[in-house]
């Protein structure tokens, strides 16, 4: 007992000394969050407009007044013909434009939106918002209602995301060079023959990143609540409770991938290239997975943090009972019983 | 019984055979030696005796327990200090003595008395952080947590390499303690004062051994190897009139501390100066500022005619470089090492294809030209080192422990090269531990404290301490330290 | 000229590195045969449930062209609201549409009766893009008036005319490219060399500064250069994706960028000791860097504070002017402004890398 608490502290010592890379593990999460509750939006707001007006009737005025009053729109220039506005928006002076007709007042009708559709998906909505503002939809069939997120903000969908991706940073990477580093430097050689069992260095090594991880969760769920206004919808104790499983599965990966590397190096580009890349591009962090072709969303079966962050989505944002997650806690249990079984049957107890 | 028992080990990597059919046995509370040449299968020995390798056929057993099956009890028994054996060096002196010491169940002051002659010389550096410390005096805290606790058998493989012999001294007199509690020790070791204080020693090459008896007889045995003839030096006095290196005062402090200390010296053109000093006596500040890596604090210095100050860059134009810690790159062959070094030098593709052939011709490299630097044994990489360093012919080279870890034989053909550079007109400035070593060079100064304490040729400086050899000046000298650090 | 033996030296430690030339052929192939499929936020296969408290005719059309619609896919008829709404949290569907009871009859009758969308939002983009294209078929199929004004309201979509995602992001993937080559390689490189002592080495010989840096970046800059044509050839050949503008202003544009990077790595470097250190920090500022570029969300749609920070993004100026020369087929007068400012950032970088690196301390 005595060994092993000596051990949590030297490795805990390792952690703390490494003030840069400290500050980097705590910096992330807070940068991360506020970039993504605050600056990161797909909201419509300042889109840059063009009038293309032939005569300047009262009704072709109202319709302009209109948009540039409208929270959505700016008008940034009245011009005569669609070849002027378009020079703006290729020059990127401009992001749409609107063309009303000659007999516009006349006929209320004949308006034409010409919008940069570099973007498919803002340019989709820019349409539709700037529709929306002319023909003033209301007196519609339509009573819309946003589900848990009724503002509509990026944070409620990224929070979750973050959390996938920083715990398996910081488990996994970290975890995997720390095991590497004492391979590298030569110290394993002396803890392999040293009276301790070797399960236990392993076990005495995972747990500061245990602690460090749980810190983490913590700082984002605090951040989560109050600084970005995300409400923790579900039970505390459920978000805890798939956190840990997730971090085990974390903490068994690194494991796995310090028995394959034999260079810090190593480590980092496999931890890098197995974990990082698929948790960014292929767990619907930040593209959704149904949108993907099939292939690819086969692929990203395997990636575990897609289980999580769809789990909490749903117990943080959506506030559903651990009962509706099952399917992702039961694939996440037994991702971590066999990444882990692998790992420990895999860790070498001498040098080959 | 026998405490370590080797019956017809054999191990291959590939197709190396790093031990071929290898039996010797060890006797419980003796001090053996394994010696031989770099790559001879040393280290794959002691793995192999600590369980951290299977043989791939033979038996081993240590303490009665075999190597394969019983690899439990054999670490609970054994005491293993690794060639590379390198400290956490993030966590402070104290710290690493720490954790050693719980790891292998005991604490710092149980085992406090075993390690006192080393541990007290680093004791007052107990808050510094290990990556802080000198080369030398890591080495002594290493030795500190390896004998923290005490096994029933030690095995120590190279563990004094880069300490000074005042330490080594220090170092085997604790040895000879723990021998006195029936600790069994196997230890490997380049140098020859070392080997002589082992009981029996086994001599290793290429896998297999040679040879096993006491240290006299196998040295005698192969005394080619282990004790070639001294090399005969004409010591030139003809043109020793021109300085190509002058310091006054110089001094280079961090903080407080000031690592070189007021030092004033001067070096004649093709002459050989010893620079000598114990770990942390500031051997390698001054020759960084002398080589134009580190600003002096104060003093002046002029190397190859130029400012050390002010006109770095220019003295890197008329110097050569070999350092211990790196010589070459690892990854490129050894004609693309040569070619690039002499491209930094300005030399053109023309020259130096005719010069690569002569040289690799003289040092009978050429069929390894497109080998690569990382597959070579150790002694061959230090003499190419130093091939490179003189390849542009500098005014001046220097050499930074050119000959760690290298056996007596490899040493001495090193040695035949400095010669042949310094008969070329060449200075040579060379920081050492080996004390036959301080001997071939024409004069030494000997370094305590960031002090130059003694200064003269080879004779003069026994004659003015009364000593019969080098070894006993220095450890004269050395023992006067009230600084174990830099 | 002893930048020629340095730069040899550089290749052939690339080449005997056991990983960086598979890193090198592979990464083009990956980046540009897999990342455009899944760096697509296109939003398409929302599952929709439906609760029909109504089963009149009207009703049933409008579950018809639901089905009939490809943009949805149909889950089916559920019984109550809150039985769809398990299905939602469940993460069976997205969105339920709630028909009314005598939906019909207050139709027929001219009144306004409401559907109810209810909708997952917690991906706002999907939920908002959900709602609008549900919206959109229940008022063309009861709301002829509506739908016929808006039908005259016609919109025409410039440079993306088929609304491909693949073709946004592509400009967007070379950014990537050119931060992994230019910025990544070169920096563990450096420090790789600091952590084996053999700068030390290369600090002691006559070696000018600069001669050491231009020898460390120029071998990734013409690998990142041949990268970049391997990512616009596949571009090319998989989708049939080319550059609407000039091809010389795109690697202009990315030598740009390579500038800043290889500038920024280079400091990074001088300031780390390790190679874990080196990464962690670079790794935090490129993310950063990249989420506040507009590489993913537009850049106007942040705070004006958030706003702020593009002025001193070099990876925003980047965007901004590869996507108006690759889609937008814009020319030197469109960008001009970029380039001026991602040639500022740059030399101001490579300034302060330079000043950093000491041989002689």
């Amino acid at each position: 007992m005595k060994q092993f608490l000596s051990f949590v502290i030297k490795e805990s010592r390792h952690i703390l000394r490494d003030k840069r890379t400290m500050l980097i593990l705590f910096g992330m999460p807070v940068v991360l969050m506020l970039l993504f509750g605050f600056a990161i939006s797909t909201d419509v707001r300042n889109v840059r407009m063009v009038a293309v007006t032939a005569n300047s009737d009262h009704l072709t005025r109202e319709a302009v007044e209109r948009l540039a009053q409208s929270e959505y729109f700016t008008i940034v220039a009245t011009v005569a013909t669609p070849q002027d506005a378009e020079r703006l928006i290729r020059s990127q002076k401009a992001d749409m434009a609107v063309v009303f007709a000659h007999d516009f007042a006349s006929k209320k009708a004949g308006v034409q939106f010409i919008v940069d559709g570099a973007d498919p998906n803002m340019a989709q909505q820019w349409t539709n918002y700037a529709q929306g503002v002319l023909t003033n939809m209301d007196g519609g069939l339509v009573n819309s209602k946003m589900l848990y997120n009724p503002q509509m903000r990026s944070a409620y969908n990224f929070v979750p995301a973050i959390m996938g991706m920083l715990l398996m940073l910081v488990c996994a990477m970290m975890t995997s060079i720390s095991i590497v580093k004492e391979k590298e430097r030569g110290t394993m050689e002396v803890l392999l023959v040293s009276p301790v069992k070797p399960l236990m260095v392993i076990i005495a090594k995972a747990v500061p990143y245990l602690v460090l991880a749980f810190a983490i969760l913590i700082t984002i769920l605090l951040m989560a609540r109050f600084v970005l206004d995300v409400p923790l919808a579900g039970s505390l104790f459920s978000i805890l409770f798939v956190s840990t499983i997730y971090i085990l599965l974390a903490l068994s990966l690194g494991l796995l991938i310090s028995n394959i590397a034999q260079t810090q190096l190593a480590a980092l580009l496999l931890s890098a290239m197995v974990l990082l890349m698929p948790v960014v591009m292929l767990s619907g962090m930040l593209f959704p997975v149904e949108s993907m072709p099939r292939v690819l969303q086969w692929v990203s079966a395997v990636v575990p943090p897609r289980y999580y962050i769809a789990a909490m989505r749903k117990l943080m944002i959506m506030g559903v009972g651990l009962g509706d997650v099952m399917k992702e806690v039961g694939i996440l249990l037994t991702m971590t019983a066999f990444f882990l079984t692998v790992a420990l049957k895999k860790f070498s107890t001498r040098l080959e | 019984m026998h405490a370590i028992e080797v019956n017809n080990v054999s191990k291959a990597y590939g197709a190396v055979r790093a031990l071929d059919d290898v039996s010797l046995s060890v006797e419980k509370g003796e001090v053996f030696g394994l010696i031989g040449p770099d790559g001879a299968g040393k280290t794959t020995m002691f793995r192999i005796l600590c369980s951290l390798l299977k043989p791939d056929a033979g038996f081993a057993a240590v303490d009665g327990f075999d190597v394969v099956s019983q690899m439990n009890e054999i670490r609970r028994r054994v005491g293993y200090m690794p060639g590379k054996f390198s400290l956490y060096q993030d966590l402070t002196v104290e710290e690493n003595l720490k954790f050693f010491a719980t790891l292998f169940g005991t604490t710092v002051e149980e085992g406090y008395d075993s390690i006192k002659a080393i541990y007290s010389q680093i004791e007052r550096f107990k808050g510094r952080r290990a990556g802080a410390l000198s080369g030398g005096m890591k080495q002594k805290l290493a030795l500190s947590c390896a004998l923290i606790h005490s096994p029933s058998v030690l095995f120590l493989d190279e563990p004094t390499t880069g300490v000074d012999p005042v330490s080594r001294k220090e170092f085997w007199e604790m040895l000879l303690m723990l021998k006195e509690r029936g600790i069994t020790i196997m230890a490997s070791t380049p140098y020859l004062d070392e080997v002589r204080r082992c009981e029996r020693v086994a001599f290793l090459d290429h896998g297999k051994i040679r040879g096993i008896g006491t240290p006299a007889h196998v040295l005698n045995e192969f005394a080619d190897i282990f004790n070639p003839p001294g090399i005969t030096h004409a010591k030139t006095t003809g043109y020793h009139n021109e300085n190509v290196i002058e310091v006054e005062h110089l001094v280079k402090a961090f903080g407080d501390f000031h690592a070189v200390d007021d030092i004033s010296f001067t070096v004649k053109k093709g002459e050989i100066f010893g620079f000598l000093g114990a770990n942390g006596a500031g051997k390698t500040t001054a020759m960084h500022m002398l080589t134009g890596l580190n600003q002096p604090t104060s003093g002046t210095g002029r190397v190859a005619g130029y400012d050390i100050s002010t006109e770095h860059e220019q003295i890197k134009r008329h110097i050569g470089y070999m350092s211990q810690k790196f010589s070459l790159y690892e990854d490129l062959t050894v004609a693309e090492n040569i070619r690039l070094f002499a491209g930094i030098y300005g030399m053109n593709d023309k020259d130096i294809a005719t010069k690569t052939d002569e040289l690799l011709e003289k040092l009978q490299f050429a069929d390894h030209k497109n080998t690569l630097v990382k597959s070579l044994p150790l002694g061959w990489k230090q003499k190419l080192a130093f091939s490179v360093s003189i390849f542009h012919d500098p005014a001046i080279v220097f050499l930074d422990e050119p000959t760690g870890g290298v056996d007596p034989a490899t040493r001495r053909q090193f040695w035949e090269l400095i010669y042949e550079a310094a008969s070329r007109g060449i200075t040579v400035f060379v920081t050492t531990h080996y004390m036959d070593e301080a001997e071939y060079c024409d004069r030494i100064s000997i370094m305590v404290d960031g002090k130059i304490k003694a200064m003269g040729s080879p004779e003069e400086l026994k004659k003015q301490f009364n000593m019969p050899d080098m070894d006993l000046v220095f450890t004269h000298l050395a023992r006067q330290a009230t600084r174990s650090s830099d | 000229m002893t930048l020629k033996y340095l730069i040899q030296k550089e290749f052939l430690q690339i080449r005997r590195n056991a990983f960086l030339p598979r890193l090198i052929v592979m990464f083009p192939i990956v980046i540009m045969c897999v990342m455009p499929w899944v760096m697509s936020m296109e939003v398409k296969n929302i599952v929709v449930d439906v609760v029909d408290n109504d089963r009149s005719t009207e009703s049933q059309r409008l579950v018809h062209s639901i089905e009939a619609s490809n943009y949805f896919i149909f889950n089916g008829q559920k019984a109550t609201y809150k039985a769809a709404l398990a299905e939602i949290e469940r993460g069976h569907a997205d969105v339920v549409l709630v028909i009314p009871q005598d939906f019909g009859k207050q139709l027929v009758l001219g009144r306004h009766p409401q559907v109810l969308i209810a909708t997952n939002a917690v991906n706002g983009t999907k939920g908002a893009m959900g709602t609008a294209y549900l919206s959109q078929i229940v008022t063309a199929n009861f709301m002829p008036t509506t739908a016929a004004i808006q039908s005259r309201v016609t919109s025409l979509t410039l440079y993306n005319k088929e609304q491909n995602y693949k073709l946004f992001m592509i400009p967007a993937l070379l950014a990537i490219v050119m931060m992994l080559m230019t910025g990544f390689l070169p920096t563990l490189n450096i420090v790789g060399e600091k952590e084996a002592g053999t700068i030390e080495q290369i600090n002691v010989t006559p070696v000018s500064k600069w001669s050491f840096i231009l020898a460390k970046l120029i071998p990734y800059w013409l690998i990142a250069l041949f990268v970049i044509t391997v990512c616009l050839l596949l571009a090319w050949l998989v989708y049939g994706i080319t550059p609407a503008g000039s091809v010389w202003l795109i690697y202009v544009l990315a030598m740009l960028l390579a500038l800043f990077f290889s500038a920024f790595g280079l400091i990074i470097s001088n300031y780390s000791d390790t190679m874990q250190q080196a990464i962690f920090v670079m790794w935090f500022f490129v993310v950063t860097l990249m989420l506040l570029s507009g590489l993913f969300t537009p850049t106007r749609s942040m705070p004006s504070w958030a706003y702020l920070t593009t002025y001193v993004n070099p990876m925003h100026y980047f965007i901004d002017a590869i996507r108006t020369v690759f889609i937008r087929g814009g020319g030197l007068p469109q960008i001009y402004h970029q380039l001026l400012a991602l040639l500022a950032i740059g030399i101001g970088m490579a300034m302060w890398a330079v000043h950093s690196y000491k041989k002689n301390s």
